[in-house]
């Protein structure tokens, strides 16, 4: 502790989490999907796109950051003493909605997972929804965060799925830093799912509150920048690989695919067994991290908003309202993919159409509210800084629209 | 209401959400604006509304006593709107909707951090004159869906009031507001749950709340909270301030948060600190962790063994203040080393004339400073004792465990039961 550079990594280490965990969340079982089918149908092309999506994410993330940091407070309340009861309303009312989706959507990431390893839904779901429920209810925080910090190292998996794929490394290199573009519509829908599942408006909740609780300062906060852009990177790498893998592979074949079940399933023969296993192994980490976060951060936020008593340090007669609404999010997700037949496709498009419609005004508020001096002070955006955020937010709000459009003239 | 001189009539019952952007019309009719704010004044322990902010950027507001009417189809005035009869906000007075909707308050009765739905604010006449009196926050479910526009759905439901006298808020009003002071409704609270809520806060919040509490009520809330959150308290705030709540807390607890805190830190602060008590911390926090030596408080009841019963309890009410427990007294030769104890209850049934000496038990069950804690668990078990005595092997007495610092290793602790707030992260595990 001597060395000044020592010192400084132990205190980024100690500050680290926030940016990382969300990031990793946010490469849940909807996002492996989207990434695979973006592989498969796309092939390297598309890998262009990550390098602008992990500067709009650290910028958007920098800026919940700070506001946590600086207020000690987080979104949801900022929205709720700044906009009222009401928008607050309806903002947590999509929210909800739009997690509520994505829950069900990693609840059908476990079930193909696990059949993929030849075990029914109607057992995987069952048992995952209450392992789900009582690790964050009955286990002690000590091996909850070892469980998660081990699954963060898992995503790791697709890195070596990926180099199993055997792709063309001069290809991918050229592919990452050359854009190509086009007006075909299965492009633009591709693309813009793949900008829309990173950047999603319940992270933005998440990653402040996450910053608030840890109780992360301004005198601190550097490190928190480097939480952010570490995760950042992070989970856009694994994306990549997710892409390399499914476009040196099912793409350079033909294979077309609408799921991730499909891709693990399709990579067997041309990859290895071995490529498959990993890449089905990832999905269940992917999905079971995500499902344990989103049920219970949603929970919190809403309860939060309205003054509602939350938190797993209460009892169940003290937040009743909370323990419910937690409880309701993990069943309903789960049990609705117990419906035999039911569509993921469709679940997936619904939460995207509504996360879509969120993620405007969630960035327009975070704008209105980083640039109040008097929530903010000093730290309000500078000049650059608000040009940088605007231009990534107006694209943001265009694809967000595309989203919206695509996904209700595809239907 | 009655026993003032004139009759007190209520002529409206509101809610803020529902006056809120009334029109405001003048004597003709006209419309000349609509409720935007309230500006309220502090008179004694509650407020009283002085004005109506009625447009939207003008930063005039109409005195209220302007006001002829008020119903629920909007505001009507005495004469016309002129500009001489507006006044501007006054440095003791406030926006009330802007400070106080949506904010977080406690509500001191239930011990709890609350979020404002709504403002209660009544209509009232004494003679000539009108008030409108905002008398109590909303923060129920009714409340929520009134502003909601749904409270019909909640129609069954009783409102969910906290009076002005029961909740504290925790927004700043105005600097001026800040000196008129208003007695703190918080020494109403249990440490314990004022511990409680103040983790509840966010760190801003905490250091600011603990900084306006009295020296005594804000260490003894410190004591009950947990380690961590303390860590969090110290750190951010100014040195000064810390050590002088270091002092008031307990030598045992002051002990275990400095040894939290980074070195050069922790010097800092026991450099600002009385140095007697600095003193006292500096040879806790000698004691590895896990023995009875980092258990012990030195605040224990000492006395000569040559004085009388009817002696002692003068001293008795001297020492008592500082003393972690007053049960067992414990008796030293003027080198401290431990002759014999006496128990409040023997000290209590025996004669006046008796000198401590003779009644003292002097059959002693202690530990060394280096006994590991499972050692002092088990003699206050096996024993029934409140308080263990740490005696170094030369007989030398150096500081008490008592029961409530032995259960806090028994009982698993709070935090462990994972909060949510510490799912969040990973502080812990990194450290």
């Amino acid at each position: 502790m001597k060395s000044p550079i020592l010192r400084r990594l132990f205190l980024f280490l100690a500050i680290m989490g926030p940016g990382i965990i969300t990031s990793n969340v946010d490469n849940d079982a909807g996002g492996i999907t989207t990434y695979s089918v973006a592989g498969a149908v796309l092939g390297y092309k598309i890998l262009w796109v990550f390098l602008p999506v992990i500067v709009a994410l650290v910028v958007i993330q920098e800026m919940c950051t700070r506001m946590g940091a600086v207020t000690g407070k987080g979104l949801a309340d900022l929205i709720r003493e700044r906009f009222g009861v009401r928008i607050t309303f309806y903002a947590m009312v999509g929210l909800l909605l739009g997690n509520l989706g994505n829950i069900m959507s990693e609840f059908a990431g476990v079930a193909a997972s696990m059949e993929l390893f030849g075990v029914s839904k109607y057992i995987s779901l069952p048992v995952a929804a209450f392992l789900v429920w009582w690790l964050v209810l009955r286990w002690s925080f000590k091996v909850v965060e070892r469980v998660f910090l081990a699954a963060c190292l898992v995503y790791f998996c697709y890195i070596v799925s990926g180099y199993l794929a055997h792709p063309n490394w001069g290809e991918v290199a050229k592919a990452l830093v050359v854009p190509s573009f086009s007006f075909d519509s299965s492009y633009l829908v591709i693309l813009v799912g793949v900008i829309g599942t990173t950047i999603a408006p319940w992270m933005q909740f998440y990653i402040q509150s996450a910053v608030v609780e840890k109780g992360i300062t301004v005198k601190d906060y550097i490190y928190t920048k480097y939480d952010v852009i570490v995760g950042s990177i992070m989970v856009n790498l694994v994306a990549v690989f997710i892409v390399i893998c499914c476009a040196a592979t099912l793409h350079l074949k033909g294979i077309k695919i609408e799921t991730a079940k499909e891709a693990a399933l399709g990579l067997a023969p041309l990859a290895g067994a071995g490529a498959s296993t990993l890449f089905a192994i990832g999905l269940l980490n992917a999905s079971l991290f995500s499902a344990s976060i989103l049920p219970l951060s949603t929970a919190y936020f809403l309860c939060e908003a309205f003054g509602i008593e939350a938190g797993v340090d209460k009892s169940w007669r003290e937040a009743p309202a909370f323990y419910w609404l937690y409880t309701i999010l993990i069943v309903v997700g789960a049990g609705l993919m117990l419906i035999p037949n039911i569509s993921l496709i469709a679940v997936m498009f619904w939460s995207q159409v509504l996360n879509g419609v969120m993620l405007p005004f969630v960035l327009i508020f975070m704008l209105k509210l980083i640039n109040n001096k008097d929530i903010m002070g000093d730290h309000v955006n500078t000049r650059t800084f608000n040009i940088i955020s605007w231009v990534t937010v107006v694209i943001m709000i265009t694809l967000s629209l595309l989203i919206v459009g695509t996904s209700i003239f595809q239907a | 209401m009655n026993n003032k001189k004139e009759k007190v009539r209520v002529l409206g019952d509101f809610f803020y959400s529902q006056i809120h952007r009334l029109p405001i019309f003048d004597h003709e009719g006209l419309r000349v604006g609509e409720l935007r704010d309230l500006a309220i004044r502090w008179e004694g322990n509650t407020p009283e509304v002085t004005g109506l902010k009625f447009a939207k950027g003008v930063p005039q507001h109409i005195p209220v006593a302007q006001v002829e009417t008020l119903n629920p189809g909007g505001f009507q005035l005495k004469g016309s709107l002129s500009a001489e009869s507006l006044i501007p906000l006054q440095a003791d007075e406030i926006y009330m909707g802007k400070w106080l909707m949506d904010k977080q308050i406690i509500d001191i009765k239930g011990a709890k951090l609350v979020r404002v739905n709504d403002i209660k604010v009544l209509w009232l006449q004494r003679g000539e004159r009108k008030y409108l009196l905002p008398v109590a926050v909303d923060i129920g479910l009714r409340g929520l869906a009134r502003r909601l526009g749904v409270e019909f759905i909640f129609k069954k439901r009783k409102n969910h009031f906290v009076w002005w006298q029961s909740m504290q808020h925790l927004e700043e009003k105005t600097a001026n507001l800040k000196l008129v002071s208003e007695p703190s409704q918080l020494d109403k609270l249990h440490p314990a749950d004022l511990a409680d809520l103040i983790e509840d806060l966010d760190y801003k919040k905490r250091t600011d709340f603990i900084e306006d509490l009295d020296v005594e009520t804000a260490a003894e809330a410190m004591a009950e909270m947990e380690l961590d959150t303390q860590k969090e308290i110290i750190e951010l705030m100014d040195s000064q301030t810390a050590s002088d709540l270091l002092e008031e807390m307990p030598p045992d607890e002051a002990a275990d948060l400095l040894g939290e805190l980074p070195e050069e830190k922790a010097d800092e602060l026991l450099n600002l600190m009385e140095p007697e008590e600095a003193q006292e911390v500096r040879e806790l926090m000698e004691h590895e962790e896990d023995t009875a030596g980092a258990l012990m408080t030195t605040e224990f009841m000492a006395l000569p063994p040559e004085i009388t019963v009817a002696d002692t309890f003068p001293r008795l009410r001297k020492l008592a203040a500082e003393a972690e427990t007053i049960y067992y007294l414990f008796i030293l030769e003027e080198d401290e080393t431990l002759l014999g104890i006496v128990s409040l209850r023997e000290l209590l049934i025996s004669e006046p004339e008796a000198r401590l000496e003779s009644i003292m038990q002097t059959r002693i069950v202690s530990v060394l400073p280096d006994d590991p804690h499972e050692r002092v668990t088990e003699l206050i078990d096996k024993y029934g004792l409140l308080a263990l005595p740490v005696v170094e092997k030369n007989g030398k007495m150096l500081g008490i465990i008592t029961v409530d610092d032995v259960l806090e290793i028994l009982l698993p602790d709070r935090g462990s039961l994972e909060t949510f707030s510490n799912f969040f992260t990973s502080k812990r595990a990194l450290k």
